[in-house]
């Protein structure tokens, strides 16, 4: 009996993951613990390794396929059945046990997904095998798509979906059977004698892509975003980062940046203001005692945000070495499903790109995000004498379902309170 | 069991030792001078035509399959040809006294008789009788076709009819007398009394007695001919057919004036050869055929081996026998010794017999012995004769050219022949509206069972939901004795039969109190004759009549194989369309008796073509479903259950009405109504599906529940708007899985509805295994559980919800390795 090798569970969030590449092929012989394969999951890559020694028989998945945790990979041949009984012929195709196909989405999912226009990515399927079903289809997000004929039911799934697009338009009966309307029935809506010039690529969506795309649209769909905008005065903050750059190497100082700066000020705000350190299931609130601070990421993949666990517990020097490693492994690719999970607040900070302020989209389902703006001159009156004075853009996102703007302005009245006077900050801990 | 039939131990018991009748053995006397008074200088000449016109038919037949032509005349045969050359004085003999309301059943081998009896009828009918035949079958379409070649007219004209009609047919021509549909094994003429030949050895036996079973009861004049061959003495439904013919009951129960046993002449057609077995001498034992007579009845079936070769030997035993049978005498058996010069068919070279055999049964030869005694009794000159053989080759010249023409002679072809085969599957005609006669019945309507029937409540339960007593409440069984009692007394030709029918009432109780409302001729018991019970029935309705006819059980379908798949399924579209065959085969499905006795045979039925079959699961469809059968003109096989027969109506609302009303035909019943998943029923299991849903509904799953009533003709539009709607569909029945007509219906229900499932249509039939006995068959049969179980496992699991029994997609491979 072939072993199957299916895809192990990488993370407690991670439902399914895309195999990125493959490092043994069909008739290769493996050690135990060797890599078979690269998968990519919403946040990562990792990797799959062989569970013991044997022949790679097949590819159950392949490159770009979506599979959901536990499903099935590859297929081995153990080395004890090798040696006992025979040599499997690289070409071989084993029978395939049922309940080890990839889970699949029945015809009706399908179509009533392609209706309501949602993706099935990432959907987990409730039906026999992890089938996905009707009811695991997501409600519609997107504006009703363009009536299709009365008679629905007589155009081929191909052609309903062309004239779903609302590029093509069908006929009351086509040439397909029984006068189904087929592809080749449809009628571009409007007719254009031009010849169509290509003028975009299009690039199928990497699986944290995907993730980040949906996530993205879910938190703008499901909360009521409201963001304020303060700023911080910023002269502390400089001075420190100038004398941690120019002090002793020795004293482990050096690398603390205005941003490390400002996740401290910010740990040390939220615990004056736990309203905003909080999720949100949209039925309860749960505020947390710990600040697990997630900070935005720019990756070459995409956006990834790393938590830092009890950052509210950390000085400036460890919590600024906590996020200096979690920024190298996340850009490195080499960071674990856990540590880009459970953060009860966010941070993206944009100041490095001259940004002053902007609109943070919430981390659901977090209640609140912080986007960092650049250190820019403020005029300020100071001594009856107008100076212009660094300061910091803070741009706070708050989820208005379950915050309200009061407690999130004085939160931000907190916040730049304790990011000017930074340099006292430091010698509460 | 009647009990006006006692039976005496004393006379059981009886010392004594039994005598039979002496069996007269080739005992006509040749008299040249009596012949010539009796038949005629013409009669005789035309005996010799006809015989001529056999052998060249024949013989054209034999060369075109064996050297691709005939006179020079090339064309390419591909069907059969069972040629019975050698043959001609038996066919033509039989035909000389025969009139067209005297009917004959053949085999494989009756080219002959078909033509013999077709110039015997010819010659007997007037010349306008002939013309109104000719141009109203098929619209005249044969007869214009003939016209354009043949420029023969009146009776000429007709013979030349009748070579062209059998040559088409033969040659699968649509101008042949059944369309082409038939072939050489299967043409046949009713205008002329000639009646399906039957490519089954001994297959007419049976219904040829179903046919003389309609002469007798609906006093019809005429005798009908069983032409089979003396190697379908072995076949079972053979005897069955005898036996059943020379049941005592038509002279000691039936009503004199009925007339006596049925008119039923069993002609064995005695060749010696059964393919290449030799029954004589090597494959059965009885020596001389014509003693099979003494194993029927007293009378040995007044028996006699007949000199076949002799065309006046033939015509004067037929005569002879005929008075026996018209005196309600019968049944007859003749042994006609002949023998067929030909091979079996082309490809038989005869290597299972001698040549010094054959040489020696040349001397014997029919045709040239009676040249020879025409020419010797100065009946005619050589001249004249050869004069004779002369026309009779011009005539099946032009006959032949006309045939093969695909100008003259199209074969059914294309989109339009596919519709027309179509279009003969089925006669759907209805009962006349004003039959030619009064039903006879023993009381009127108002005084039978029907009133105390009408009295009893028609729905289950009372206006508060209170079951009715049981006793005081119409069942199933008695649902279905209400069509009935209504057709017996609307459709005069309408007769039942089957085992156990008159005095106990059927076995289960259906036929109870039509007893004493019917004569016997009308209800009467069968012997254990399976075979012959459907076969008579056949032979009935081809004849004319309707018939309802029961075996019981549906395992004993297995009896009845050859007469339910070949007969009953095949003679409406064998015959072109030309013979409905409103025929009611009434089954039950079984339960408790284990094994042999509880299997649902729905399935094997729906797959022969030809069939019509119902399964009410219902009393109110009982009655609707049955009535519609008996008012329609095409063969159903109608299931009942015997689960079912106690039973009042639970589903229907208002019950069963009393008055008459039909079912429509087709059309599937939705029992109830739900979202998430379509259940549908085959038969009984409705019942086993309703109970499930109503688990389901304590569930949130709310389940559509369907049952088809109908699997063939069956409308599977309301099935499908279903499935499309709630995309969960699950197919039950109690037939075994393996094969079911159940999972015909998952696979066109899922091309049908493929977008629209959420899952692959489930099927639940019962398991691949014998019928365990009762006490524990609910292992076997469909159980509420199974529905919910194989919903959870492969459509749509159920929260919280954990099965007990194994319904998940890995056991079908399991199982099917196994072969259960």
């Amino acid at each position: 009996m072939p072993t199957s090798i299916p895809l192990p569970k990488l993370g407690n969030s991670v439902e399914s993951s895309i195999v990125a590449a493959w490092l043994k092929q069909p008739g290769d012989a493996v050690k135990e613990g060797d890599v078979i394969c690269t998968v990519e999951t919403d946040k990562t890559t990792m990797e799959v390794v062989a569970p013991m020694a044997g022949v790679l028989l097949q590819h159950v998945a392949a490159v770009g396929d979506d599979v959901p945790v536990h499903g099935v990979l590859a297929l081995l041949q153990g080395a004890d059945e090798i040696a006992t009984a025979y040599a499997p012929a690289p070409d071989a195709t084993p029978a395939q046990s049922i309940s080890a196909a990839p889970s699949a989405a029945s015809p009706r999912a399908r179509r009533l997904a392609e209706e309501r226009g949602v993706t099935l990515a990432g959907v987990r399927g409730t039906g026999p095998g992890g089938r996905i079903i009707e009811r695991d289809v997501p409600e519609a997000s997107a504006p009703a798509l363009p009536a299709a004929p009365a008679d629905e039911t007589r155009l081929t799934p191909v052609a309903r979906a062309m004239v779903a697009s609302g590029e093509y338009v069908a006929p009351n009966t086509g040439s397909g059977p029984g006068g189904a309307v087929t592809k080749a029935d449809l009628k571009p809506a409007t007719p254009t004698s031009e010849p169509i010039i290509e003028t975009s690529s299009s690039t199928p969506l990497s699986g944290i892509r995907r993730v980040i795309a949906q996530r993205m649209r879910d938190s703008l769909q499901n909360t009521a975003q409201l963001t304020m905008h303060a700023f911080a005065d910023a002269r502390a903050v400089q001075s420190l980062r100038t004398r941690f750059k120019n002090s002793d190497p020795a004293l482990g100082l050096h690398d603390i940046t205005i941003g490390d700066l400002l996740l401290f000020a910010t740990t040390r705000s939220l615990l004056q203001h736990r309203t905003l350190n909080a999720t949100f299931d949209g039925k309860a609130v749960h505020t947390r005692t710990n600040v697990d601070l997630a900070f935005a990421v720019d990756t070459e993949k995409g956006l990834l945000v790393p938590v830092i666990a009890n950052a509210d517990a950390l000085s400036l020097k460890a919590l600024s070495n906590a996020a200096h490693i979690l920024t190298e492994r996340v850009r490195s690719g080499r960071i674990d499903a856990a540590s880009l999970s459970g953060g009860s607040f966010t941070i993206t900070n944009l100041g490095a790109s001259g940004v002053e302020s902007f609109t943070p989209i919430l981390n659901m389902p977090q209640v609140a995000i912080l986007g960092i703006g650049c250190v820019h001159l403020k005029p300020i009156e100071e001594d009856g004498a107008v100076k212009f004075v660094p300061h910091v853009g803070l741009s706070l996102t708050i989820d208005h379902q379950v915050v309200d703007g009061g407690p999130a302005a004085r939160f931000l009245k907190t916040l730049a309170a304790n990011v000017r006077d930074v340099d006292l900050l430091v010698f509460t801990l | 069991m009647p009990k006006q039939l006692p039976i005496h131990p004393e006379e059981a018991r009886a010392r004594g030792v039994l005598h039979s009748p002496d069996i007269p053995l080739n005992a006509y006397e040749p008299d040249a001078a009596a012949e010539a008074a009796r038949y005629g200088r013409d009669g005789l000449l035309r005996m010799y035509r006809d015989m001529l016109i056999l052998r060249e038919f024949e013989t054209m037949l034999d060369r075109i399959k064996k050297d691709g032509a005939w006179e020079g005349i090339a064309y390419n045969h591909r069907g059969p040809a069972h040629l019975s050359i050698g043959q001609e004085a038996t066919a033509v003999g039989q035909a000389y006294w025969l009139t067209p309301d005297d009917l004959i059943f053949g085999s494989h081998r009756s080219h002959g008789e078909i033509l013999a009896k077709s110039l015997s009828a010819i010659h007997k009918l007037g010349v306008d009788e002939l013309g109104r035949i000719m141009s109203s079958y098929f619209d005249g379409r044969i007869l214009r076709a003939v016209e354009e070649f043949s420029d023969a007219s009146d009776k000429n004209l007709a013979i030349d009819f009748a070579l062209y009609g059998t040559l088409a047919e033969i040659f699968a021509k649509g101008n042949g007398f059944n369309r082409g549909l038939g072939g050489s094994m299967h043409a046949f003429f009713p205008p002329f009394g000639i009646m399906p030949n039957n490519a089954i050895v001994g297959g007419s036996a049976d219904i040829a007695m179903g046919a003389a079973l309609f002469k007798r009861v609906q006093r019809r004049p005429g005798i009908v001919i069983a032409n089979i061959g003396d190697a379908s003495l072995g076949c079972g439904p053979v005897w069955e057919a005898m036996h059943f013919a020379a049941m005592d009951q038509f002279h000691t129960l039936w009503e004199r004036e009925v007339g006596g046993h049925p008119p039923i002449l069993f002609n064995f057609m005695n060749n010696f050869y059964g393919m290449g077995g030799q029954p004589k001498g090597e494959t059965m034992g009885v020596d001389v055929l014509a003693r099979a007579g003494l194993g029927v009845n007293p009378q040995a079936m007044h028996a006699e081996r007949i000199d076949g070769l002799n065309p006046l030997a033939v015509a004067d035993a037929i005569a002879r026998k005929r008075r026996t049978l018209e005196d309600g005498a019968g049944p007859v058996l003749l042994d006609v010794v002949t023998y067929r010069f030909s091979g079996h068919s082309p490809s038989d070279a005869s290597s299972y017999r001698d040549a010094d055999e054959m040489k020696r049964w040349q001397a014997h030869d029919g045709v040239a012995n009676f040249r020879a005694y025409l020419m010797n009794n100065g009946h005619a000159d050589a001249d004249a004769l050869d004069a004779t053989a002369d026309a009779v080759r011009g005539r099946l010249r032009a006959v032949l050219q006309a045939t093969i023409s695909d100008e003259r002679s199209p074969r059914l072809s294309g989109r339009a022949g596919a519709q027309a085969i179509a279009d003969v599957m089925f006669s759907r005609r209805q009962r006349e509206a004003t039959p030619t006669r009064t039903p006879e019945t023993r009381l009127p309507r108002e005084q039978t069972r029907l009133a105390q029937l009408a009295e009893k409540h028609r729905f289950g339960f009372d206006a508060d939901g209170k079951a009715h007593p049981k006793l005081k409440t119409l069942t199933y069984t008695e649902a279905l004795t209400e069509a009935l009692f209504h057709a017996f007394y609307e459709d005069p030709t309408l007769i039942a039969f089957g085992e156990e029918n008159r005095d106990w009432g059927g076995a289960f109780g259906v036929y109870r109190g039509l007893t004493e409302a019917l004569p016997y001729h009308r209800l009467f018991n069968s012997p254990i004759s399976e075979a012959a019970i459907v076969g008579a029935g056949v032979g009935y309705a081809l004849a004319g009549g309707r018939a309802v006819v029961e075996l019981m059980y549906a395992d004993f379908i297995g009896r009845a194989g050859d007469e339910i798949f070949n007969q009953m399924a095949k003679w409406q579209s064998m015959s072109g369309g030309v013979l409905p065959l409103p025929l009611v085969l009434r089954v039950s499905v079984g339960s408790k008796y284990g094994a042999q006795h509880s299997q649902d045979w729905t399935s094997i039925c729906a797959h022969i073509p030809g069939l019509q079959v119902f399964f009410p699961a219902t009393p109110y469809d009982a009655k609707g479903m049955l009535s519609l059968a008996l008012r329609g003109t095409d063969p159903v096989v109608f299931f009942e259950s015997q689960r079912m027969y106690p039973e009042s109506e639970k589903v229907v609302p208002g019950g069963v009405p009393v008055e008459y009303y039909e079912v429509p035909l087709g059309q599937p019943a939705v029992r109830r109504t739900g979202d998430d998943v379509t259940i549908v029923t085959i038969g009984a299991t409705l019942h086993v599906a309703l109970e499930a849903a109503r688990r389901l509904h304590e569930r949130g799953v709310s389940a559509e529940v369907i049952d088809v009533r109908f699997l063939n003709p069956l409308n599977l539009e309301p099935i499908a708007a279903s499935v499309r709607r709630t995309g969960r569909c699950v197919v039950a029945s109690d037939a075994c899985e393996r094969g079911s007509f159940a999972h015909t219906l998952a696979s066109n229900l899922t091309q049908l509805c493929f977008d629209d499932l959420d899952g692959p249509i489930a099927v639940l039939g019962a398991r691949n295994w014998i019928t365990p006995p009762t006490e524990i068959e609910d292992m076997f049969f469909p159980q509420p559980e199974w529905f919910l179980d194989v919903l959870h496992e492969r459509l749509l699991p159920l929260p919280g919800y954990t099965p007990t029994t194994e319904q998940s997609v890995e056991t079908i491979i399991e199982r099917y390795r196994a072969g259960v």
